[in-house]
């Protein structure tokens, strides 16, 4: 029962991903440094196979066992992997009989050792003198002076009690709990009174640890507290030697049964003296004494260990599947973080409620633990402890307290079967919200058939940064007394013993959940900490443990108001809803005529309108508990600088990318519109990132300076001049115009291309002449400045592909057949338009959507990765953090989906498993098992990362160029190096630091560096650590006349790179961030410097030397290293070669 | 590693530049400024017997290894000096076979990023081509009397290129159009004369366009003919009405069941290496 200690984290690999097909040939360095850590094996390890059996294995006579074991997976599991999965993971971490044997034995010797402490004569409670050097009494003793007498007597009975016995405790932390039976000589009458037993309890604990610690059997003495609880430390002993992380010793000393009188520990009495805690005489005035619900529990929790442990016994102990079930359960509340802390729902409570659950026949102890798991999680889901407290008492003893006297008393309420004992007497309403909003997503999980349930319920780990959308740090804690006062919780205070951190966590919670109303999904509170300490060192003080924080869960349709709405001015509420909010409070008229308090929170961009959960934080916590802004460390919206653009720092972009989506929205009526067409228009579709709101930087509207550019009157073009810095890149965007069809197409490709051709032409015409914009035609796509956006359109016929298809076989038969050609124009004229309108869509539902995607590609890109993956590949993993958030729920803001890609990216398994990306949900559960077998089938001939979409269930178009295996295993590397950086960042109450650290690539891996001058970088300032200032790019702030038409697409960096490529792909492989990147990176490809035999084919930038007396041709570095500046003339600055290895 | 560079290339001098059999070596730079220069290989442009080649025999140079920043009016300048050249030509690869060479339009084929290339010079006279095979080097490709423009410049001139004029393109597009046309009408044309009229042996061709249109020959129409086969036979069958279907369908169950335990075992087996049953 309880918490385990802190210590002993072993963390697991889990994190770490695995190496990508080490097997497949090494390009660049990546596969070189593979290929020196490849694992022994066959080529193909770690890669599922489809499994083949022979007919005679398939088709045998079955046995009995064999029937009765698939009987059984298909009664009490959910299917035999599930099965498989879950008895692997209760081998993980379930104590091994060796272990155990150990254990007992170092318990026997415990128990010795704790007999043979000597006793103490019998001196008053606050003389302390005879306590020795080196030990300190585990407890705060505040007021000091309290009445009673202490002597140390050996215990009356050593047990153990808790999970150990029940065979229930799971692994890293192995705690044993033992319960010492304090002799009645100690104690006297009242000693439930002020403290005192606790005070003796303490007492007891420091003079057995100052013995204990003697003895060379322990390898560490030390204190800690119980459940977290400040008033009952407890004593934890570990073995010495090479045991020492094997098992924890907790010792918890308890009251000899049938001391306290149970009705004097009811929640409605007192038992700590208003007079006596404050310090003064009493005095008779007769005022009622506040009641002391959670002291009189603590102290009811000693007396009740040994009975709760029977009662456990009896349930669980004979029936394995159900603690198979409570280890789920545990490990399940051990991923959610819900288990540790005062207050945690700990693997004690998780217990108790399944032989609750047992009780109310709800559960039967021939269940599997799958099935213990499941019922246990409808429970939780369906159930509101807070409203409907459950008992494990059914005697109807009159003279026992009712339900709802504990109602009032605590917030959550679950009564053990004493029917006087709330085990939940610590946990917080908000605590209890939490286990019921992950048991429902769970339960969702475990209802939906095609996923893999168990690895995202019982194996994914769910910190809070990674699961809450916004995280609040208060800090120091100390501000939280002067909060106890400003709330005028004394009486709360003088229950808890003077604990003001866990005294103000439930009023705390309850003022923010209410100030932030619709905003709010769910509120989270972390738990302080079980400290541990020294025996010689005083116990840690409150404000010690650490920093509270808060996890909000929000509500994307709540965030989009800027009004809280509050009563009509003459309604009674109206007042308290004027001393809710302060100041803030105002009369405002409505459009309706009515007149009603109101709150009105600045917020104009939809960035800014995330974040009114701040103002609203920081509003209520000032006005209410006195904590002032500077306490609360906010962190929502820290990941936003980098997708916001340089001139627009209060929006992230969402507004720009909306009012380009206007203007494409315009453009397309003009085009449906447009009369002199010889064929009508019959569909226009976006195919461009903006159109989609997944382009990093939006795009503006261009006013080119004209004095800045050379002129091209006839064509009404503008041209970059060679004196001047690169002007501002503009990039068309893309839109796909269908023609209808008609039998006059000609059926032969090369025509096509030219009736297109004859097409854009005619489109540019029609736009100039019907509504006077600036167009320019080619061969292949038509430029259109509209409103200062540049549009690309291309004219497209439905049947072109199929043409490109066709081939005609020797019978004569037209076959289809897919080739390049067709693929790539399938590809940007029917799949791009078609998922770019999705995502459209996608944005819609999801607002976070946008800064996700554009985040993860922001990152990919700096981590000069961007050119290897496509964009739409990119934007389809952001896409499914939100159509398939499991075990978390759509993220509400771009910080914690970014979290979430990257945890995606380092840990997604991708040669065994294609990502599924469910657009629309158009995918059934069977199609997607299906997709599963035929992606196992076929894993040879797909590309490393396989994106299935419902319009795309085969191939996965948007990675089949790429990433390379080693490219894929470089970018999870650098994800899993950036992850933990980042959130330690972000959890850091301190203030996160440098939050663009994770955003700068490491260059130390590349063999030559090219720096290139920002003078000819059109988008210097979009680089990660912005410059200051950078050249003029010849726009005008002020609208001029836009006539003619701005440079395109041009960019020098890219172009210098695509010479490169081609120049030298087949030697090096290059990288660059095209957001504002001044070093581009080359990597030689170790094969290609091997020596080639003399060939006419690959001669390519290589020269002919003699080795051993052979003509063998290696590349010419000095010369290409020369190229590289030549073919870069006026933008290359220098070039830094970084290796030697190279150069023969 | 300039140095190094520099120390490497005086030995090489020394030693005399290296070339594949058959091939002579000749060095070539951007301009005076580079240190280390390139190598192209040239020999005699030369075919097996029989096959044909579209270059002239004798009189053609083969040029392996020419720079990016090489272009043909360059390689032409370059090797005026042996011989009057009469046309040169640049190829991503050597070609192997015939192929016949179309005019191409620069609206619908651009011209690629060039890499390095391989080029075909043909002199006037075959001389020029036993003179190219002694040159000495090293060739500068960029003089101050004929300077080749790379990097910024290239580019804003490339760019400045790329502008299209459209009244060109309109007239390609007209007259590749009107040839097209009269082809197809000419097809047109030849087809409705043999509709109908048998050949010597007395078949007549059947086409779409007659009378009456016959089943496009595609495979996808094929496969509609078979699939609407299968589907009628299945709804002929009867599905587990005797006995011995029965007893095989629930093998063919067990059968599925034990294959997917046999896959799970597998899943479980590869995870279990990858250590992934560790929760935390």
């Amino acid at each position: 029962m309880g918490p385990a200690h802190k210590g002993a984290q072993h963390r697991g690999t889990a994190g770490e991903p695995e190496v990508m097909a080490s097997a497949l040939e090494g390009i660049g360095k990546e596969g070189k440094k593979e290929s020196s850590k490849k694992r022994s094996g066959s080529p193909v390890e770690g890669l599922l196979q489809p499994v083949k059996l022979s007919r005679a294995e398939l088709y045998k006579e079955p046995t009995n066992e064999e029937l009765n074991r698939l009987r059984e997976t298909e009664s009490l599991f959910h299917s035999s992997l599930l099965r498989l999965q879950v008895e692997e993971l209760l081998k993980e971490v379930r104590l091994s009989e060796k272990k155990k044997e150990r254990i007992d034995a170092f318990l026997q010797k415990v128990n010795q050792r704790i007999m043979r402490v000597p006793s103490t004569p019998e001196t008053e409670l606050t003389n302390q003198a005879w306590l020795r050097d080196g030990v300190r009494v585990p407890l705060h003793q505040v007021p000091y002076t309290v009445k009673g007498c202490f002597r140390f007597l050996p215990p009356a009975q050593v047990t153990v009690v808790g999970s150990y016995l029940l065979g229930t405790c799971i692994r890293p932390d192995i705690n044993v709990d033992v319960a010492l039976t304090m002799p009645r000589e100690i104690l006297q009458d009242k000693d439930g009174l002020n403290q005192r037993y606790f005070r003796k309890r303490a007492l007891y604990l420091a003079h057995l640890a100052h013995h204990l610690s003697q003895d060379p059997l322990f390898g560490s003495v030390r204190f800690s507290y119980t459940n977290g609880c400040h008033l009952k430390p407890s004593l934890l002993l570990r073995p010495h030697g090479k045991d020492e992380r094997l098992v924890t010793v907790r010792l918890h000393p308890c009251p000899p049964p049938d001391f306290f009188r149970p009705c004097r520990l009811l929640p409605s009495k007192n038992n700590v003296r208003t007079a006596w805690y404050q310090g003064q005489s009493p005095s008779g005035d007769g005022s009622p004494e506040p009641p002391t619900p959670h002291y009189n529990t603590w102290v009811l929790q000693d007396t009740a260990l040994e009975s709760h442990a029977q009662l456990l016994s009896t349930v669980l102990g004979s029936a394995s599947g159900l603690k198979d079930g409570v280890a789920l359960l545990k490990v399940w509340l051990r991923q959610r973080e819900l288990d540790k802390g005062l207050g945690g729902f700990s693997g004690f409570l998780v217990s108790m409620l399944v032989a609750f659950l047992v009780s109310t026949h709800k559960i039967h102890t021939t269940m599997s633990g799958y099935q213990v798991l499941r019922s246990t999680l409808q429970f939780l889901a369906s159930t509101d402890l807070t409203v409907n407290g459950i008992s494990l008492c059914f005697s109807s003893d009159p003279s026992l307290p009712a339900l709802a006297d504990f109602h009032q008393a605590f917030p959550v309420v679950f009564l053990d079967s004493s029917g006087r004992l709330n085990l939940c007497a610590d946990v917080t309403a908000s605590t209890c919200h939490q286990v019921q909003h992950e048991a429902r997503l769970s339960m969702v999980l475990l209802d939906s058939k095609a996923d893999d349930g168990f690895q995202l319920l019982l194996m994914t780990p769910k910190p809070m940064v990674r699961a809450f959308d916004h995280i609040l740090h208060l800090r120091p804690l100390s501000r939280l007394q002067a909060a106890c006062h400003r709330l005028k919780l004394w009486p709360e205070l003088q229950d808890h013993g003077g604990d003001y951190v866990s005294a103000a966590l439930g009023p705390l919670t309850t003022l923010l959940e209410q100030g932030l109303g619709s905003r709010l999904h769910l509120l989270a509170h972390s738990r302080p900490p079980v400290s541990e300490w020294d025996i010689s060192q005083d116990p840690p003080k409150h404000r010690d443990s650490g920093v509270l924080t808060l996890g909000l869960l929000l509500r994307p349709e709540g965030l989009t108001s800027v009004l809280e709405l509050g009563p009509e001015a003459d309604q009674p509420e109206a007042a308290d809803f004027c001393q809710f909010w302060g100041s803030r409070s105002e009369l405002r008229r409505f459009q309706d005529g009515a007149i009603r308090e109101a709150v009105v929170w600045e917020a104009a961009s939809m960035a800014q309108k995330r974040l009114i959960p701040h103002q609203v934080v920081t509003h209520l916590l000032t006005l209410h508990a006195d904590i002032p802004d500077t306490c609360v460390h906010y962190t929502g919206g820290l990941l936003d600088a980098l997708i916001q653009s340089l001139k627009e720092t209060s929006s992230t972009g969402e507004e720009a990318l909306a009012a380009a989506v206007r203007c494409y929205d315009d453009l397309s009526r003009l085009l449906w519109g447009l009369e002199g067409l010889p064929l009508t228009v019959s569909a226009v579709q976006g195919a461009h990132p903006v159109l989609r709101y997944t382009e990093v930087f939006p795009p503006t509207a261009v006013r080119p300076a004209y004095s800045f550019y050379e002129q091209l009157q006839e064509r009404a073009s503008l041209l970059p001049r060679p004196d001047k810095p690169c002007p501002a890149y503009v990039e068309p965007m893309t839109v796909v115009c269908h023609l209808e069809g008609s039998g006059q197409w000609p059926q032969d490709a090369e025509a096509i291309r030219r009736v297109r051709a004859a097409f854009q032409l005619r489109l540019a015409e029609l736009l100039t002449q019907q509504h006077g914009l600036q167009c320019r035609a080619t061969a292949t796509h038509t430029d259109v400045l509209k409103d200062g956006f540049v549009f690309r359109i291309r004219v497209a016929y439905q049947r072109e592909p199929q043409i490109l298809r066709e081939t005609r076989s020797p019978e004569g038969i037209i076959s289809l057949r897919d080739t390049p050609a067709s693929l790539r124009l399938e590809r940007d004229t029917r799949q791009l338009p078609l998922l770019t309108s999705t995502l459209h869509g996608l944005q819609q539902q999801h607002p976070a959507f946008s800064g996700v995607a554009r985040l993860a590609k922001r990152w990919v890109r700096a981590q000069l990765l961007g050119e290897e993956l496509t964009d739409e590949s990119l934007d389809l993993v952001a896409a499914a953090l939100f159509l398939h958030p499991e075990p978390f729920t759509p993220p509400s803001s771009p910080q914690v989906g970014f979290l979430r890609f990257l945890f995606l990216i380092s840990t997604f398994d991708w040669k065994n498993n294609p990502l599924i990306v469910n657009l629309n949900n158009e995918l059934t559960a069977e199609e997607q098992v299906e997709i599963r077998s035929v992606f196992l089938a076929t894993r040879t001939k797909l590309p490393v990362m396989v994106i299935i979409t419902p319009q795309d269930r085969k191939s996965s178009v948007w990675t089949q160029d790429g990433p390379s295996p080693q490219i894929l295993h470089q970018l999870m590397v650098l994800a899993a190096e950036a992850l933990p950086v980042l959130e330690k960042q972000l959890m850091d109450p301190q203030g996160p630091g440098d939050i663009r650290t994770v955003f700068r690539p490491p260059l130390d891996m590349y063999d030559v560096l090219i720096h290139l001058s920002p003078r000819h970088i059109p988008r210097h300032r979009q680089a990660v650590d912005s410059p200051a200032a950078s050249f003029c790019r010849g726009l005008l702030s002020e609208p001029g006349p836009s006539s003619l038409m701005p440079v395109l697409g041009y960019d020098p960096p890219q172009l210098y790179l695509a010479q490169l490529r081609e120049a030298f792909g087949d030697l090096a492989l290059f990288f660059y961030d095209q957001h504002g990147g001044k070093v581009i990176g080359v990597l030689w490809k170790p094969t290609s410097f091997q020596p080639q035999p003399l060939k006419a084919s690959n001669t390519k930038g290589r020269m002919v030397v003699s080795q051993g007396g052979e003509l063998v041709m290696v590349p010419n570095v000095e010369a290409i290293l020369e190229d590289f500046a030549i073919l870069g003339e006026g933008l290359v600055q220098a070039v830094e070669a970084r290796s030697e290895r190279w150069t023969v | 590693m300039v140095a190094r560079g520099r120390k490497r290339a005086a030995r090489e001098s020394e030693k005399g530049i290296l070339s594949p059999p058959g091939y002579s070596a000749i060095p070539i730079k951007f301009s005076e400024k580079q240190q280390s220069s390139h190598y192209i290989y040239v020999r005699e442009h030369k075919v097996r017997e029989g096959t044909k080649s579209s270059w002239p025999q004798k009189r053609t140079l083969f040029v392996l290894n020419v720079p990016p920043y090489c272009t043909e009016e360059c390689l032409s300048r370059l090797l005026s000096p042996c011989g009057p050249v009469q046309s040169v030509e640049l190829q991503e690869k050597p070609d192997l076979a015939e192929s016949p060479k179309e005019p191409k339009s620069k609206f619908f084929h651009p011209k690629p990023v060039p890499g390095f290339q391989v080029a075909y010079v043909v002199f006037q006279k075959p001389r020029g081509v036993s003179a190219a095979l002694a040159l000495k080097g090293p060739l500068l490709v960029s003089t101050e009397s004929h300077p080749v423009k790379s990097g910024v410049h290239k580019w804003i001139r490339d760019y400045a290129d790329s502008v299209p004029d459209p009244e060109a393109l309109r007239v390609e597009v007209d007259t590749f159009m009107e040839t097209y046309d009269e082809k197809m009408a000419e097809e047109e044309a030849k087809a409705k004369e043999e509709e109908g009229v048998p050949d010597e042996e007395g078949w007549v061709k059947v086409t779409r366009r007659g009378r009456r249109p016959v089943l496009p020959r595609t495979e996808a129409a094929s496969l509609r003919v078979l699939e609407r086969e299968k589907r009628k036979r299945a709804r002929k069958e009867l599905l587990n009405f005797y006995a011995w279907q029965h007893r095989e369908t629930k093998m063919e169950h067990l059968a599925q069941l034990r294959k997917k335990f046999q896959e799970d075992k597998q899943r479980i087996e590869l995870m279990r290496a990858q250590r992934k049953f560790r929760p935390y």
